[in-house]
């Protein structure tokens, strides 16, 4: 058995890092996202001034919508190896992951639709682009989900010499503590709970972010420790 | 804590057991999580919201409208983007029984793809048909009636992902030669997962026993999914319950004289 | 399970033939709460036709003339002669004959093909014409009922195929699973002779 395959797979993560920012950045304008509070004739007329990089942003995401995913089943292969009396936690991870990819894959399908015909009716564009907000929404309760799990196997780990130090747990749960407002977003159109608001975005990318970092780091380290101490070959 | 390397390469606790007493406390959490999730799951879908139980795909524009403007659909939408993400732990505890089978492991993988697709266009999807209706003032009727479709349409009508589920569950039960689940429950399995067909005329029928509302389509079908749903976990429960903890996955790591 | 051979020496010294099988229930007791089971929902599904058909007799009445009852009268023979050597087929397993068993149980395979042959002939040309499952709700009903019925035909000839398999790979055959499939085919058959006459017959 050899880890190159997880090594490999961990090394996407920071080119896909990369690419999420660059993509991020496309979006214009920088300021950040749209407003809920966008009259559908609004919405339309941004979406019409705005055309190519919209266009840009969301053939793009598209591409890259499953970069994050190497760094999860990575993750899920070490969860695999936690001393749990069953491979439940790991699962439900993997699962969690998959139903947040298509989630967000979603969104991006709803905003390319949006940008397909500009001139709609501006009614249809405003109820895509809501509906793309909806969905990119969405992932934060499965990355809830998916980091309890994950702290669940770390704090249930049976074997004297842990998978996962222990405050990756605790790093864990306070990131989905973190996640939580986000999904408020459905209910309210402005303030720092509304899709572009402090908390539900800001905070939750923010959050989202440092995280990817911080366990691609600690799956690194795993990784190589997998190779000293089980002496499988790197 | 440390420990040693054994002369076959395990490793071996040295001092005492981990911290908790029920091995199999990460299968019960995730268990435990199952009818929170079905409580929560059916306080979403028919006291808040009251989408189920269905609404007529007859209903007058004035009717649909007035639902489809409800901000009590917003607060089921908030409540099921933080839950749906536990569909995959319930998931999950059917994958380990699955596990246990005598079976491929392609039939657990098949079903985890079709636990992930089911739980987006068959759960999430639809609830979010509801809640863009409410989000926005001033939608045209029309438009409203469209969500109105879609999201019942894909709440009921969605058959292919949950056939695929528990014809999997189902088949893997059957040629099971470990007995982990009981045959009997194999059967009703597929009786559920054939059932999931009858379901189909919901794409076509406004009216009558084959709307989405209908006799058939789904107050029959549900005379056969509730008590299925609540039989499969009772059988889950008894198999995690009695399954040997020396078949554990971490038994090599607790101390023989741990052993029930 | 199996019956040890002094027993079995000593029966047919008296002149008695016994049976391979030692349990009395024949076949799996969990293919008995499948079919029982299965019974119990078509019966429901059937009731509720009834009760729609009688809310619209006129419609059904006038749809039901466009059904072709020979076509329907052929599957219904096939069905019964299949299930005929399928009955056969059964007690040449008990008594031993494991190449006449083999060879009953592939007749009636083969009869069994013919049911899914004989349906795409009554429902292309229906379909074709515009006959189709929206078309009305006794078309519904019927489409949905005939499709279901033939899951389970379809279901029951790959069941028929792992009897034959086992007829013929092994010395001794499995009887209680031979029984187990024939169980199956006899209630599919069943439940075609109520839809038989429920759909085609009742005019």
């Amino acid at each position: 058995m050899n880890t190159r395959g997880q090594n490999i797979l961990l090394w996407t993560t920071p080119v896909a890092g990369v690419l999420f920012l660059f993509a991020y950045f496309m979006f214009p304008p920088f300021s950040g996202p749209m407003s809920p509070t966008m009259t559908p004739e609004q919405v339309a007329a941004f979406f019409r001034e705005n055309v190519a990089s919209i266009r840009g942003v969301v053939i793009f995401c598209n591409l890259i919508g499953a970069m994050l995913v190497p760094l999860f089943a990575t993750i899920t292969v070490q969860m695999l190896r936690v001393g749990n009396s069953s491979p439940v936690f790991a699962y439900s991870y993997i699962i969690a992951v998959g139903i947040g990819m298509t989630a967000f894959i979603l969104a991006d399908f709803a905003w390319g639709v949006a940008i397909f015909r500009p001139d709609r009716d501006p009614q249809l564009i405003s109820l895509l682009n809501d509906m793309a907000w909806f969905f990119f929404v969405a992932p934060v309760g499965t990355i809830i989900v998916q980091n309890l799990c994950l702290a669940g196997s770390i704090y249930l780990d049976a074997r004297p010499d842990p998978v996962f130090p222990r405050w990756v747990a605790h790093f864990n749960v306070l990131t989905a503590v973190l996640m939580v407002p986000g999904a408020f977003a459905l209910m309210h159109k402005t303030g720092p709970l509304a899709w572009d608001g402090s908390l539900s975005f800001s905070l939750r990318l923010i959050t989202f972010a440092v995280y990817v970092a911080v366990m691609f780091c600690v799956l690194l380290t795993i990784v190589n420790r997998q190779v000293e101490h089980e002496g499988v070959v790197a | 804590m440390s420990g040693s390397i054994t002369a076959d390469g395990q490793y071996t606790t040295q001092q005492g057991t981990p911290w908790y007493k029920n091995k199999k406390l990460d299968q019960l959490i995730c268990f435990w999580s199952v009818p929170f999730f079905y409580s929560l799951f059916g306080l979403v879908f028919v006291p808040l919201s009251w989408m189920m139980p269905p609404r007529s795909p007859a209903s007058a524009m004035p009717q649909i409208v007035e639902f489809m403007q409800s901000p009590k659909l917003l607060i089921a939408c908030t409540i099921l983007t933080l839950a749906v993400g536990l569909s995959a732990v319930g998931n999950a505890v059917y994958m380990c029984q699955m596990k246990r089978m005598s079976v491929s492991p392609v039939f657990r993988f098949a079903f985890m793809a079709g636990a992930m697709t089911g739980a987006i266009v068959g759960c999430l999807f639809p609830m979010f048909c509801f809640g863009l209706g409410a989000f926005r003032s001033g939608y045209d009727p029309e438009i409203l009636a469209m969500l109105y479709d879609f999201g019942y349409l894909s709440f009921i009508g969605c058959m292919g992902c949950f056939f695929l589920n528990w014809s999997c569950l189902g088949l893997s039960i059957l040629l099971d030669t470990n007995n982990t689940l009981p045959k009997w429950l194999g059967y009703y399995t597929l009786w559920q997962s054939v059932s999931e067909l009858v379901i189909a005329p919901v794409w076509i029928a406004k009216s009558g026993p084959f709307a989405w509302d209908g006799l058939m389509s789904f107050w029959l079908a549900m005379v056969i999914y509730v008590p299925w749903q609540m039989i499969v976990y009772i059988c889950v429960y008894r198999a995690i319950k009695s399954q040997p903890e020396s078949e554990l996955d971490n038994a090599h790591l607790m101390p023989a004289a741990n052993y029930a | 399970m199996s019956i040890s051979a002094d027993t079995a020496l000593a029966a047919s010294d008296i002149g008695e033939r016994k049976p391979l099988t030692s349990g009395h229930l024949p076949g799996e007791s969990s293919m008995w709460f499948f079919i029982i089971g299965d019974l119990l929902i078509f019966g429901v599904y059937f009731i509720s036709y009834m009760i729609y058909r009688g809310q619209n007799q006129e419609l059904f009445l006038q749809s039901q003339q466009h059904l072709n009852q020979g076509v329907g009268a052929i599957n219904t023979i096939v069905l019964l002669t299949s299930s005929l050597f399928v009955a056969l087929g059964t007690q040449a397993a008990r008594d031993g004959k494991k190449s006449d068993a083999y060879r009953l149980w592939a007749l009636a395979l083969a009869l069994g093909a013919a049911f899914p042959l004989l349906k795409m002939i009554e429902w292309i040309p229906k379909i074709g014409a515009g006959l189709t499952a929206g078309k009305n709700l006794f078309f519904t009903y019927y489409y949905m009922m005939t499709g279901l019925h033939l899951c389970h035909v379809l279901l029951g000839l790959v069941i028929m195929g792992f009897v034959m398999r086992n007829l013929r790979a092994s010395t001794q055959p499995n009887i209680k699973f031979v029984e187990t499939g024939a169980m199956y085919w006899h209630m599919v058959d069943l439940l075609w002779l109520v839809l038989f006459a429920l759909f085609y017959l009742m005019r």
